[in-house]
């Protein structure tokens, strides 16, 4: 989680040893890379003090299985925002993943499962043509398959008004649905997709050339590094980490509900922000991005706990901590670029 | 390096920007644009529940499998499903507080899922885990709560749903539901569209939003009901209005356009009726003379309009669900039976009641 120094390396301008950097520089670093799980444990604390209820093993049950669909649409989401890119498709991919997923267990549960990792993973495709080739924005290009895998959700559940249910027995109903130890499989599917995250970013010449890209994407082809095909293949798999997240959320709920995913792709870039990725890309941790989903998901949760307050309150705390968060972030880059001449 | 640095902040503010155009337009589509006041429930206005519904199936503890308890010790979550953002939510929202209020409940929870499925599905599981004994749920949708049916079903807890039906058991999966007939409202709406046209005409019908039972109920009703009793009452254009006031006058003004001789439209809304109103106008007609207009839901805008008699008529769907449903929590907590299925009787606003009924609109 504290390879944000590694593209920084690359850049002759940029080759400060650690040595030279003040104290209050590495504070910064690690207020940005560690902040939200700082918050997180505060939050978590001060609830669990205030509310007998929260800190109940139903409850972190609960928050766990809650929070794992948008986790692993985070996820993808977090190595397109370090490449320096966005998703915006992946609230409506999430939704036709769950449809995708209920049509297709009819013709079996291998089928229910893969159909919506290749038809997403297809769409992930176009957006990383179109973006890493086409070099068109991310922004637009996104932008038009939200609409289109919109579209293409209502033209196979006549407008939104067919939903398809899936065979409780069926085991991968029983994927959304079954617990292992305690906890609800996609919680561990999310568990193992984070720790492979972790490796890929950290460990991998592909996390490390999509650290690279995000940083400056001309330096990162001037050194030789695969610039396009990386960056195609990170929209790949956001799209399939999403089409796998709303198949997963339609098995956990037995059915392919139409009208899920709306905002998602907000919510998810939210939280990656929010675990410390600079929007800008270069710089951005996979850990972080959980402490960020966990952390929108507690205050939804405290805020149930209180159980009188309005629920738009729910949106005003998330968007005050995403505001300060990226004025914390911008702050502390600035800081960066003062104090390391960079 | 320098002209790459320079384009982040634009990039920045695009998002801004972005984010704050996909917010604005999710909350126009169900915005209320004023002349609701739906804020004060009349006393005059609660439910009423059918007569006829009273054979069905019942459901009662022991055939449930939860335990007798008093409303007044006991903590009762609220679920709804759509921000308060029209009057028909709000009017339910406040309905339902109201009246835990004056039965005296020891505590109740509300939450709202802001038209997100996974966050009801969270919301009620939340709910049961702060120790909600009993719950009321308007669900989202009809499918896809099972997670928090199963949360509710492990602690045997009742669940009584409000306005939106579910497919699951009843006595099962869930206590009973109490709601209105949609299918009805839509027959009593061309009932009273036939009525206004003398039996002749082209109609056209401003649908609600796709995929939801409320508006293929309600088309249904419309249609089939025109068909059996004014043959020649002409369907020529069904276009959807999404529920909202802004997007029922752009369709209103399209569908002028294609089809100027237009004699009636069917809203399924009150605020989609209000935006055609509005359309009709500015399009030279004069509503209630050349065009006449009948929706469904009585919010008092529209009850005003009947009065004022732009409208021929508003078909009632009623949102106080609070007095109905606690008084069926209380009787199946105390261990009677209660009906599977609550049908609840409908008002219709015409220009013979709307002035002394408007009081009552929400």
């Amino acid at each position: 989680m504290t390879t944000t120094q590694q593209p920084t390396t690359l850049d002759p301008d940029e080759s400060v040893s650690s040595n030279t950097m003040t104290r209050a520089e590495r504070l910064a670093g690690l207020v940005q890379r560690r902040g939200s799980i700082v918050v997180l444990a505060l939050v978590v604390l001060i609830a669990s003090v205030s509310f007998d209820a929260f800190p109940t093993i139903d409850n972190a049950q609960n928050i766990a299985i809650q929070s794992s669909f948008l986790a692993i649409v985070a996820l993808g989401m977090t190595f397109v925002i370090i490449s320096g890119g966005i998703d915006l498709s992946v609230g409506s991919v999430y939704a036709l993943g769950g449809v995708l997923a209920a049509y297709g267990i009819q013709f079996g549960s291998l089928v229910g499962l893969l159909l919506p990792l290749v038809v997403c993973g297809a769409i992930g495709l176009l957006n990383g043509v179109l973006v890493a080739y086409g070099r068109l924005a991310p922004f637009i290009v996104t932008l038009a398959t939200l609409l289109g895998a919109r579209g293409l959700l209502l033209a196979i559940t006549d407008e939104g008004s067919t939903t398809r249910l899936m065979d409780r027995e069926d085991w991968l109903t029983q994927l959304g649905q079954g617990t292992f130890l305690g906890l609800g499989i996609p919680v561990w599917i999310t568990i193992g997709l984070f720790a492979v995250g972790v490796v890929v970013l950290q460990r991998t010449r592909f996390g490390h050339s999509t650290l690279a890209i995000g940083g400056s994407r001309e330096a990162a082809a001037l050194m030789g590094l695969p610039v396009a095909r990386n960056t195609m293949l990170l929209y790949v798999g956001s799209g399939m980490l999403a089409g796998l997240a709303g198949a997963l959320a339609a098995a956990y709920s037995a059915s392919g509900v139409t009208i899920v995913g709306e905002g998602l792709e907000l919510d998810a870039i939210a939280a990656v922000v929010i675990g410390g990725t600079l929007l800008t890309g270069g710089a951005g941790t996979v850990g972080g991005t959980l402490a960020g989903v966990l952390l929108l998901r507690v205050i939804q949760n405290v805020i149930n706990q209180v159980g009188t307050l309005s629920s738009h309150y729910q949106s005003v705390v998330s968007g005050a901590f995403l505001a300060v968060v990226v004025a914390v972030q911008s702050y502390l880059s600035r800081a960066h670029l003062r104090g390391g001449k960079r | 390096m320098v002209a790459f640095r320079s384009l982040r902040p634009v990039r920045l503010a695009g998002a801004a920007a972005l984010c704050a155009t996909l917010a604005l337009s999710a909350c126009t589509k169900s915005e209320d644009t004023g002349g609701g006041g739906g804020s004060t429930p009349g006393t005059g206005g609660a439910q009423v529940a059918q007569t006829g519904a009273a054979d069905g199936p019942t459901c009662d503890l022991e055939q449930y499998g939860a335990e007798e308890l008093d409303l007044s010790n006991a903590v009762v979550g609220f679920s709804q499903s759509e921000k308060e953002a029209n009057p028909f939510r709000i009017a339910e929202t406040e309905s339902i507080k109201a009246e835990a209020a004056a039965v005296g409940v020891k505590n109740l929870l509300t939450t709202n899922a802001n038209s997100q499925l996974n966050k009801q599905i969270s919301d009620i599981q939340d709910m049961i885990n702060k120790g909600a004994q009993a719950l009321i749920v308007a669900p989202l949708n009809s499918d896809g709560l099972e997670p928090a049916l199963d949360a509710a079903r492990a602690k045997n807890i009742p669940v009584i749903t409000v306005d939106r039906k579910l497919n699951a058991e009843p006595c099962q999966d869930y206590v009973s539901f109490l709601g209105s007939d949609f299918v009805e409202q839509g027959k009593r709406a061309a009932q009273e569209m036939a009525e206004a046209l003398g039996n002749k005409g082209k109609v056209a019908i401003l649908l609600g939003t796709s995929g939801n039972n409320v508006t293929t109920d309600r088309t249904n009703g419309f249609v089939d009901e025109m068909a059996k009793i004014a043959p020649d009452v002409e369907i020529i254009a069904q276009q959807t209005g999404e529920f909202a006031r802004d997007k029922g006058q752009q369709v209103m003004e399209q569908i002028i356009q294609a089809q100027p001789d237009i004699n009636g439209v069917y809203a399924e809304n009150d605020e989609m009726a209000l935006g055609a109103l509005v359309a009709l106008r500015s399009a030279g007609k004069v509503p209630g003379q050349d065009v006449q207009v009948v929706s469904v839901d009585g919010t008092r805008g529209a009850v005003q309009k009947v009065v004022d008699g732009e409208m021929y008529a508003v078909v009632e769907s009623n949102p106080r669900f609070g007095p109905l449903a606690f008084e069926t929590l209380q009787t199946f907590l105390s261990g009677e039976p209660v009906q599977q299925d609550i049908v609840i009787s409908d008002k219709l606003y015409t220009k013979e009641n709307a002035a002394d009924e408007v009081g009552n609109a929400y």
